[in-house]
């Protein structure tokens, strides 16, 4: 204990002298307990939850401290109904069918009645593009484009994004770390440390500004399975597509902040109103 | 796992299950309802529609119509109850329950008065002009969970409800909003980006005049020494000491009034307040002064 005391004023007095052995005083230094107060702090009814708060600027994981993050956005009821109608709704807006069938007007020829009506003891028919015939035209087929564009209503996408970053979080699936700054430009070492953390293939790294650190960039830039993302393009497909979401401290923050934000705006029934199926 | 519940308990189930993932979601059974009837074997049948007569065909009788009787609603001669309903105002309750349940939650401040104006900002309160919504009626559910000191403006209050108020040291006041100024207040924001000048209020039409220029109900026309006399009248009505408004802290703003032309606090009629300057234009003309003066 008195080595150590003595240690530490030492390098208090020559801290400049003794830069090799300051790292590992770093390390000593006490963890990070990243806590917050929120208006209803006194009347949660789940804990809220504790997440490590790790690095990827080494390899080997570092624990640098503890973050505690609101129940309600990170301890949501895992709604997986909810999940699927927001990945179905992802799917389908920014879909647009070109599928297309010809109806008889449109298809060539056919103008001419193809034989008298009466006298030939033959069935009656005005034209060979009629949709009884083959190569004729079709009937309620697909017409292209149609649209599939339709909104989800505004609090089945706020939940679909709490219950997707619960269902992640439950299933370790979801890591916080402290910055997105690592070493080195290589790809093979974001590889080596999605190996070693047994991140799983596919890993989001989600920051606030959509402007990232020029190495974790480069280094990202030709993994496919790799991808980075600012908070304001976080969505429930994304989480789900990869394996692994990895949040900066501050994007969990600011993602606790935007959903608390969204499930107490005192306005919601103007939001939800055309939604509304009735009245 | 024991003892968790709810969704703690859902949550901890999902540490042991396969990781969520897009292809392993579904919807809720029974969620999506198929947009075509089932044909042949696959639910074909009847449809649903049971078997023969109306309910088959779905040609049911006109509503009202009881098989040749002469039908219930033709039966009796006719008698206005609803006459002139569609003219009559609505107000729309509040209980002090609820203004008390806005003050603990910082929806509202009371150390400001409390006016239609700032109800409506809370967003909890359902305020509809196509309705003919015309103001706050404050009841008295929760009277006695009441605790607030508030200088508060409702267009319709009864009696107990100006009892609780002043037994606990605040003000009350009914004023009449006409239907354009209502507009104004109900989206104040949108108002003032409109540009228009701030309209005058006016005097409530004579189905009501009584009403708002009584002291017994704290009307904004009646005068205020006859409003003091009432306020003691009523405290020794329900048996209660009137605590001093002349001595409280706040007199000032408890005794703080809305002119009766007036719309907002601290806003004269005929100013024009723009948001995106951050600047009122107030006018200069003697005509417009005369108009909009009180």
């Amino acid at each position: 204990m008195l080595t150590l005391r003595n240690i530490v004023t030492k390098l208090q007095i020559h801290s400049k002298q003794v830069t090799y052995c300051t790292k590992a005083i770093v390390e000593q230094t006490s963890p990070i307990i990243s806590k917050r107060s929120y208006e209803d702090e006194n009347y949660f009814y789940q804990r809220p939850r504790e997440v490590w708060l790790e690095n990827i600027d080494t390899v080997e994981r570092k624990k640098l401290g503890l973050v505690f993050l609101h129940p309600d956005v990170y301890a949501a009821s895992p709604r997986i109904d909810i999940i699927q109608e927001n990945i179905r709704w992802q799917r389908m807006y920014r879909f647009v069918c070109y599928a297309h069938t010809k109806i008889r007007s449109e298809v060539r020829g056919g103008g001419r009645k193809p034989w008298p009506q009466k006298g030939l003891g033959r069935a009656r028919h005005s034209s060979i593009r009629s949709p009884l015939w083959r190569g004729g035209g079709v009937v309620h087929g697909p017409r292209s484009p149609t649209t599939h564009f339709y909104m989800l209503p505004f609090y089945t996408r706020v939940v679909g994004l709490t219950s997707t970053l619960s269902v992640k979080l439950a299933q370790d699936d979801l890591y916080i770390i402290n910055d997105l700054e690592i070493p080195s430009n290589e790809p093979s070492y974001v590889e080596e440390l999605i190996e070693k953390r047994h991140w799983g293939p596919s890993v989001l790294f989600v920051d606030t500004d959509d402007v990232m650190p020029i190495n974790i960039t480069e280094a990202t830039d030709t993994i496919k399975h790799v991808n980075l993302m600012p908070v304001y393009g976080l969505n429930v497909y994304s989480m789900l597509k990869h394996n692994t979401l990895v949040l900066t401290e501050r994007a969990a923050r600011l993602i606790e902040d935007k959903i608390l934000y969204h499930l107490h705006r005192p306005d919601s029934h103007k939001l939800m109103s055309k939604f509304k199926l009735n009245q | 796992m024991a003892g968790k519940q709810g969704k703690d308990l859902a949550l901890s189930m999902l540490r042991t299950l396969p990781r969520v993932a897009l292809n392993n979601i579904r919807n809720n059974p029974g969620a999506n309802k198929p947009s075509k009837r089932g044909r042949g074997q696959h639910g074909g049948d009847k449809h649903g529609a049971g078997n023969k007569g109306s309910g088959q065909r779905q040609n049911f009788m006109r509503t009202g119509y009881e098989t040749g009787n002469n039908p219930f609603y033709l039966r009796f001669s006719y008698e206005p109850y609803y006459k002139g309903h569609h003219l009559r105002r609505e107000y729309p309750p509040l209980s002090l329950q609820q203004l008390q349940m806005f003050i603990d939650t910082n929806r509202l401040d009371p150390s400001k008065p409390i006016d239609l104006v700032s109800i409506i900002n809370t967003g909890l309160y359902d305020f509809r002009i196509e309705w003919k919504h015309a103001g706050v009626h404050l009841t008295d559910e929760g009277v006695d969970n009441f605790k607030a000191k508030v200088n508060i403006e409702v267009q319709w209050a009864s009696e107990p409800v100006i009892a609780a108020i002043e037994k606990n040291g605040g003000t009350i006041t009914t004023a009449y909003y006409d239907i354009h100024c209502l507009h104004v207040i109900k989206d104040v924001d949108r108002f003032f980006t409109t540009g228009v000048p701030i309209p005058r209020r006016l005097l409530p039409p004579s189905d009501c005049l009584e009403y708002y220029m009584s002291a017994e109900t704290r009307g904004y026309l009646a005068n205020p020494e006859e409003i003091s006399r009432e306020r003691l009248v009523l405290s020794q009505k329900y048996g209660y000491e009137l605590p001093k408004i002349e001595d409280n802290p706040n007199y000032e703003m408890l005794t703080q009034r809305k002119d009766p032309r007036q719309l907002f606090y601290g806003l004269e009629p005929g100013w024009v307040v723009s948001l995106k300057d951050k600047a009122i234009l107030k006018p200069t003309a003697d005509y417009l002064k005369e108009f909009y003066s009180s």
